[in-house]
């Protein structure tokens, strides 16, 4: 009995970490944005744009490391395409967001039925397989490598300024809108990687609706981890770890039902922003044009 | 000149870009334009049945996208639209398979319930903001996969239909149907209480104090605090009702399309109502020409992919496109206090 419970925690810490992952990817891609002041709604979209480029190149070129860098590409222009609009036509961030997101989806499907023919999923592509570990480690890396830039250089510091008062920016003889532009582009481009991973990474193919919610919950996990780095990768695996255990308990508990576990992240990701009362502090120009 | 710029930067002129991108979709598809543009036409708008099915997506849209329309006027991003539909349209489904009297009393007890149902889904995004200061726009998305997953628990467990194979609910008594409006075809009266619904919305927002203090709570929340108006109230008001008007859609697909609840009730008609809500420009009688207007798509999406070979997903893109050009547009006063995102 106890080393069947070992073996079970083993598993639910396994799956906690392969289910952060696309978690962590994407809430430092909102991190980053928020940080500069533009608000990501659109991560859900750029986690899509990655998951189903990655299989499409991959499946092209038979090279899944390619699938992934055209991955991190596509979100990287999901991110150029709201961060253009976020900075030179000054748009409701939100409701642009809400736009990348339906484009994403709506194109990733319109690909799907005229590239492969087959509505709903792509056919398997070659994956990773087991180096996809080397992405979870490099979630870790981008983290601490985000914490340095934000917080140990000039250009983090800038763009942390950005996010509280880009007039002061515009002041000091820098370019707000830029910096923003720049850094929604790397919010975009780990968003991608975050939806790589989701395809070609954990599976092999791409599947419609495959990010499940993903990009929303990592903008709870940037409040929930209030907008730095491993904060919103704590957070993350706080959300991982829900998803993890829906799929460890579906064997084992027969009275709460598979279809009420699938709730679990998305219930814990509510408890989570709701329980913050008082307690956080968004960027004093997060969301707001300049 | 002046207006013609002011026509052409807003609705009109993201319309006509939805017929551009909607040509060079189809031209990325290898379809000519014009092939593609007549089968979306004649499968919509080409006889009786067409228009009687283009109809019943409008209906579909325009009761989510007037509870969007709501939220929205009050400074409330209301995302959640798709969750608080199906929720409506499985308390319409429950309550009718099981408990419905049979008496024509009974359409309007089935039509209540998911009014209060959308309301409740709705109301807890409301209470989590007014509360807790939790993001709405969060809440509303999350409450979505909620939404699904009771729903999907529901209809293939305690609430599914003894002799169906698929995962729905026992069909309604016809005495729960809603009433016909063309004859043979599943358009039902649904779109007259849509309609409505607008007008009733409009008069609220125009002519009520409670809409005067809704639209000064979203476009200048300071002066209303300060003249009064109880915000967190306000905060759970908008979003239940804005719930309740979603909610109200789903029990009127239950009760005038499926006579049933399942889960494929909806195929993202809360994500389009966005789109739908911002072309009408959150005016709700503008509302109801946008509901057309993607009624239209929806309904010749279908046609299009089966006559001229366009995949009717290239519908959601051009949606999104709309979606992204009206951004342009402040419609959505950002309320000085959003809640941290």
């Amino acid at each position: 009995m106890s080393s069947a419970g070992g073996a079970l925690i083993v598993t639910l810490l396994t799956l906690t970490l392969i289910k952060s992952t696309p978690i962590i990817y994407a809430a430092l891609g909102g991190v980053i944005s928020e940080r500069s002041g533009v608000v990501n709604i659109g991560l859900e979209g750029m986690m899509i744009g990655g998951a189903f480029t990655a299989v499409l190149f991959s499946g092209m070129t038979g090279s899944p490391v390619i699938g992934i860098i055209a991955g991190i590409a596509a979100g990287a222009l999901l991110g150029f395409i709201l961060g253009f609009a976020a900075t030179v036509f000054k748009v409701d961030q939100i409701v642009a967001g809400t736009g990348i997101n339906l484009v994403a989806a709506g194109g990733a499907a319109y690909a799907l039925t005229l590239i492969y023919n087959q509505p709903g999923a792509s056919p398997q592509v070659s994956a990773l397989g087991n180096n996809f570990w080397i992405l979870v480690a490099i979630a870790f890396a981008c983290a601490a490598l985000l914490h340095g830039v934000l917080y140990f250089t000039p250009w983090g510091l800038r763009v942390r300024a950005c996010g509280e008062n880009p007039r002061a920016v515009h002041d000091a003889g820098l370019h707000p809108l830029r910096l923003r532009l720049y850094a929604v582009i790397l919010s975009g481009a780990l968003a991608g990687l975050g939806g790589a991973f989701l395809s070609i990474g954990e599976v092999n193919i791409y599947s419609d609706g495959m990010t499940a919610g993903r990009g929303f919950i990592a903008l709870a996990a940037v409040i929930f981890g209030r907008w730095t780095p491993w904060g919103a990768t704590g957070a993350a695996i706080f959300f991982g770890f829900f998803e993890a255990l829906q799929y460890v308990l579906q064997g084992h508990i027969s009275w709460l039902p598979a279809d009420a576990m699938q709730a679990l992240p998305y219930v814990a990701a509510l408890f989570a922003i709701a329980g913050l009362v008082g307690k956080v502090r968004a960027p004093a120009a997060d969301g707001i044009p300049y | 000149m002046s207006y013609l710029k002011r026509t052409l930067g807003g609705p009109a002129g993201a319309i006509l870009l939805a017929f551009f991108l909607a040509a060079v979709a189809m031209l990325v598809a290898g379809v000519s334009p014009l092939d593609g543009f007549e089968a979306l036409f004649i499968g919509s708008l080409g006889g009786r049945n067409q228009i009687a099915e283009t109809l019943v997506q409008t209906t579909a849209l325009l009761f989510p996208a007037l509870g969007i329309t709501l939220a929205f006027r009050a400074g409330l991003f209301n995302i959640g639209a798709e969750g608080q539909l199906v929720i409506g349209g499985l308390a319409a489904g429950a309550l009718g398979a099981h408990f419905a009297p049979a008496t024509p009393l009974a359409i309007f007890v089935l039509l209540a319930a998911g009014f209060v149902g959308g309301g409740i889904w709705g109301g807890i995004a409301g209470w989590l903001r007014a509360q807790f200061n939790a993001n709405e726009i969060i809440s509303t998305l999350m409450l979505n996969f909620v939404a699904l997953a009771v729903a999907n628990y529901l209809v293939s467990g305690p609430l599914k239909a003894s002799n169906a194979s698929g995962a729905e609910t026992t069909p309604l008594p016809a005495s729960s149907y809603l009433p016909t409006l063309i004859p043979d075809t599943r358009l039902s009266i649904a779109i007259v209480i849509a309609i409505g619904a607008a007008i009733v919305l409009r008069w609220l927002l125009k002519r009520t104090v409670f809409g005067y203090e809704l639209r000064a709570s979203g476009e200048a929340p300071d002066a209303a605090r300060r003249n009064g108006v109880n915000m967190p109230r306000m905060t759970l008001l908008a979003l239940t009702l804005s719930g309740a008007i979603a909610g109200l859609g789903g029990a009127t697909i239950v009760t005038g399309v499926l006579h049933r609840f399942n889960t494929q009730l909806s195929p993202g008609y809360g994500y389009t109502a966005i789109a739908v809500a911002l072309v009408g420009d959150l005016n709700p009688l503008w509302v109801c020409v946008a509901a057309f207007g993607f009624g239209i798509l929806e309904a010749g999406g279908l046609a299009m992919q089966a006559l001229a070979d366009v995949p009717k997903d290239a519908i959601h893109v051009i949606e999104g496109l709309i979606i992204l050009v009206l951004a342009a547009r402040r419609y959505v006063a950002t309320r000085a206090e959003a809640a941290p995102i």
